[in-house]
């Protein structure tokens, strides 16, 4: 009961990417768009829109945990990208099954 | 904790907070939360633009078809590379690089300006082939099967737009055009939307540059500052990583279309597109 | 750390002691630290910004006072008494507009988000205090050229905007209203990012999520749906401008729009919108209604995750507003069964207070009579939302009186209660001031009794067909009209009383002093009004925020020497309960 605790999570070290990690990761977030413009250029049909969209997620999450650091970041920093992740997906989700189910018949 | 020279004395903290590490801390959740906002924000967007994509695909596809994708994808690399010269001004701020802060900030500031020139190139183009969405009708004489010739009022922007997809060799059979202008509001509004907002980028990075030029980055502790900065920049470019797939390729092109429209933008090729 | 004894009740901080009377009046606190207008205006300290807030809300909920006048007097009549046609558009369009976006969203989080979430937890101020002062001139911004705009020309679309009228057949300055709108929604914003942080990173030592006081959880609810959901309305508008100035279909069906789709994106900010309002003020109720029964609040933690609960679940129920509209029937369904579950954590949380008041010592001063209304007439609005939550009684029930009655038992018959309650509560402590016990009584009474009179006829006028929004009405609902407005003058009048009493204590009050309510919580262990930093020291916390309920709680702190028997402590200004004001613990 007579403990204190700290509001802040982060470690005293809270050090930055080094210079041959920021490239490597460049190279990567380079290499993904060079995927994404050769699907772009190609036609695979149905199949396109999933591709691309997988690539785009792959560049986001390279992005977000290199770049934008979330690597050593603490959980509330995780907590809000996942929220906001969440949050889109229950707008899409609900907006969209309207879109998909307006036309059906009720019974 | 920051790399500080034994010389350097510590950052003034601000009054209300207990320590530097609480204020940097501080300063990184308030821009995350404030970039919550922005992913709901532009979220919103995609989501009607995926609603009208479900119900109009073929539409949706013509109107990609043409859009300037040599353009989109120079665009992609050049807010890439910004991207990799923000995060390069961190470290040089972390390491008390004075000069490096200045270079990496000024080149993430010069990559973003030739991507709004060449965007707004992209723009003032789709403005010359008239695909700027509009409520303006033409009257077109419509040849009937009997060989007369009919007055019938028409979309402006469909008779735009159905000529630029001639040119590109789009087969707009089944397309109804009108839906098409649809696409288009929702390629301007989208990328508009990522053009203000790397506009305000750019901004900002310049405030910082000034700053940096003023002295304010000699206390290693404030990189916080350029941190926050390139998390909002590191958006922008997520941003752009899906408007590139949902806009441009939702269509068909080609990599020869998409280098002779890049050639003819920047004045290299004359006439028009392939 | 020193080790603290087994304490049967402790406030959460050793009060800071009260000035002897001449060392009292030349006490710098935050009101006379520093004078002129650039003081006020160039202020970073969160109080004052709460006081900013505090004069502007009042002001706009005049005008919305004043456009409700208009409407309830037109519908006096069955033909209209007193407006054209289109006049009484614009007349409840700026009603709905102007008391949701400038008075019930911001006024809590504005005046006592801002004023007390730093002293609540026991910080010098908020996590960003230039952003909150850039926050309130934002929405002066926003807020003044809306009002502006519905004065030249005013906007007639209803408050909710829909396309196409609002895009294409309107006349009325709906890209400007909506350009006003857009800009408050910034400071809506900015204020949550600054209350999310404060109170993640900037708790005194020993304030745990645990120990937190109940108004701060729901700050953080409210603030967490302000970051969630504003930016979609901000988005919607853009859209909504977009069709408008370009001429171009994107809502509008003649033009291969969906209008649906914007009600989905209004609707998305806007329910939840409505847990933005609500959220604070049941905030507040859970501070008066702990100290005005003398008792620790039942179910904490039911409490504290029932305003989380609110503002996830409230996400999924926008559907709710387009029962009729035309979205897909399954969708609908599903609405309607997440609209039963999102009245499950605000019935925990009625359930909680009234467990709070079971064998507490209740007393009703003004605050406490506000939260009694609020109690009441609460749960009636909220009730009855589930009528209009069941698909088949909806479609009844829709746009008619009921939806009306309905809202405005949750927003006036909770929230602007909560908002007295909690102005009554913690005038005393903003401005040093107590005002005056029986007017504030009777103003409350007034207020009450009107508001029963003014809704619950439009209960009964909306299951038997009366249509919200019309100007004219058929002859037989005419009775119920007059009795409406009749009441709707009564609560006019009570509502207007503190605007006389409250400026009125300023000169003529008596002192407060820093705990007139003997309440718990760290802003009442300082004098009033508060010091410019809160607090001469960093307080350190080692109990809950409603430790009411303790006998011979002086005699435990002299043994735990936290209090020094070597001068008389004087009782009422400690902070502490005495035994003869604790019954029944």
């Amino acid at each position: 009961m007579s403990e204190v605790r700290e509001t802040i999570h982060e470690s005293d070290d809270h050090h930055v990417a080094s210079f041959g990690s920021t490239m490597t990761t460049f190279a990567v977030l380079a290499l993904l768009a060079v995927i994404q413009l050769a699907v772009g250029f190609n036609d695979f049909g149905p199949m396109k829109i999933l591709a691309s969209l997988t690539i785009t997620g792959i560049q986001v999450f390279v992005l977000s945990v290199f770049f934008m650091d979330l690597r050593q970041a603490d959980k509330l920093t995780w907590l809000c990208a996942g929220a906001s992740v969440f949050w889109v997906l229950i707008m899409f989700t609900f907006t969209l099954t309207d879109f998909v189910t307006r036309h059906m018949a009720a019974y | 904790m920051a790399a500080s020279t034994m010389t350097q004395e510590a950052a003034p903290v601000a009054h209300h907070f207990n320590n530097m590490l609480q204020q940097q801390s501080t300063v990184r959740l308030g821009m995350w939360l404030f970039l919550v906002t922005e992913v709901l924000f532009f979220g919103g967007a995609f989501c009607a633009y995926t609603g009208y994509r479900i119900w109009f695909p073929k539409e949706f596809e013509a109107g990609s078809a043409a859009l300037n994708c040599g353009i989109a994808s120079v665009n992609t690399f050049l807010l890439l590379t910004s991207s990799l010269t923000c995060t390069l001004a961190i470290r040089a701020a972390y390491k008390n690089n004075q000069f490096g802060i200045k270079l990496w900030l000024l080149a993430t500031i010069v990559l973003g300006t030739v991507f709004l020139g060449l965007k707004g190139r992209e723009y003032h183009l789709d403005y010359e082939e008239g695909l700027i969405p509009t409520s303006r009708t033409i009257v077109v004489q419509e040849k009937q099967d009997d060989g007369t010739y009919l007055p019938k009022e028409r979309s402006q922007f469909a008779e735009n737009v159905t000529k630029v997809l001639k040119q590109e060799g789009y087969k707009t059979e089944g397309v109804y055009m009108p839906r098409v202008q649809l696409f288009f509001v929702f390629y301007y509004v989208m990328t508009g939307l990522h053009v203000i907002h790397m506009i305000i980028g750019i901004g900002l990075l310049s405030w910082q540059l000034t700053l940096a030029q003023m002295g304010f980055f000699k206390h290693p502790e404030r990189y916080v500052y350029i941190e926050v900065m390139s998390l909002y920049w590191h958006f922008v470019d997520m941003v752009w990583m899906f408007l590139l797939p949902l806009l441009y390729f939702a269509g068909p092109h080609t990599l020869e279309q998409a280098i002779g429209q890049f050639q003819m933008a920047i004045g290299l090729a004359s006439g028009h597109h392939e | 750390m020193t080790k603290v004894p087994e304490l049967h009740y402790t406030p959460q901080m050793v009060p800071m002691p009260e000035l002897p009377p001449e060392q009292e009046a030349n006490r710098l606190h935050y009101l006379n630290h520093s004078y002129g207008i650039f003081s006020w205006l160039l202020t970073v300290d969160h109080k004052r910004i709460g006081l900013l807030y505090l004069v502007s809300a009042s002001v706009f909920f005049l005008f919305g006072g004043l456009a409700v006048a208009l409407v309830r007097l037109n519908l006096i009549t069955p033909t209209g008494a007193i407006l054209e046609l289109d006049q009484y558009n614009k007349a409840f369009t700026a009603h709905g507009t102007i008391m949701l976006f400038l008075f019930l969203i911001p006024v809590i989080p504005g005046v006592l988000g801002n004023f007390l979430v730093p002293m609540m937890i026991g910080a010098k101020d908020m996590a960003f205090p230039k952003l909150n002062l850039l926050s309130w001139y934002v929405w002066m911004a926003g807020a003044m050229f809306f009002v502006w705009q519905l004065t030249v020309g005013g906007l007639d679309t209803g408050w909710t905007l829909y396309p196409p009228y609002s895009s294409k057949y309107s006349h009325t300055n709906v890209l400007y209203a909506g350009l006003g709108i857009f800009i408050t929604g910034f400071s809506s914003i900015l204020t949550a990012v600054n209350i999310i942080a404060t109170i993640h990173k900037m708790r005194c030592p020993g304030m745990t999520w645990s120990r937190l006081p109940l108004f701060i959880w729901a700050m953080y609810a409210t603030s967490l749906i302000q970051l969630l959901g504003t930016p979609v309305i901000a988005v919607t508008i853009i859209l909504l401008a977009t069709e408008k100035i370009f001429g171009v279909g994107i809502f509008d069906p003649a033009l291969e729009g969906d209008p649906i789709l914007f009600q989905h994106m209004f609707w998305f900010y806007s329910h939840p919108a409505v847990y933005i309002m609500i959220l604070p003020g049941m905030g507040v109720i859970n501070e008066t209604i702990t100290c005005f029964s003398r008792k620790n609040i039942f179910g904490y933690k039911a409490v504290a995750w029932s305003s989380v609960g609110i503002a996830v679940v409230g996400f999924l129920v926008w559907g709710h507003h387009m029962f009729l509209a035309g979205q897909g029937y399954y969708l609908g369904l599903l609405f309607s069964i997440l609209t039963m579950l999102v009245a499950v954590p605000s019935a925990i949380k009625v359930f909680n207070w009234s467990a709070t008041l079971f064998k507490g010592s209740i007393s009703f001063e003004a605050p406490m009579m506000y939260t009694m209304g609020f109690l009441v007439l609460f749960t009636i609005g909220g009730v009855t939302g589930l009528y209009l939550g069941v698909l088949g009684s909806d479609i009844h029930l829709h746009d008619t009186y009921f939806v009306i009655a309905h809202f405005h038992f949750t927003m006036v018959g909770g929230m602007l209660m909560a908002w007295l309650a909690g102005l009554h509560f913690w005038w005393p402590k903003m401005t040093g001031k107590m005002y005056s016990d029986f007017w504030s009584r009777l103003a409350a009474v007034v207020a009450i009794v009107g508001f029963i009179m003014t809704f619950i006829p439009q209960f009964i006028l909306g299951y038997n067909g009366m249509p919200r929004r019309y100007p004219n009405y058929a002859p037989e609902f005419q009775f119920l009209n007059i009795l409406s407005t009749a009441g709707a003058s009564i609560q006019g009048i009570g509502y207007l009383m503190p605007l006389f009493y409250l400026p009125a204590s300023l000169f003529l009050g008596r002192k407060a002093g820093g705990n007139p309510w003997m309440a718990t919580g760290l802003e009442w262990q300082v004098p009033s009004p508060p010091p410019m930093h809160n607090f001469d020291t960093t307080p350190v916390v080692y109990y809950g925020p409603y430790e009411y309920s303790m006998p011979n709680g002086l005699e435990q702190l002299e043994k735990a020497g936290m209090i020094f028997s070597d001068e008389e402590p004087n009782i009422a200004h400690a902070g502490l309960s005495t035994p003869e004001v604790i019954r029944g613990s």
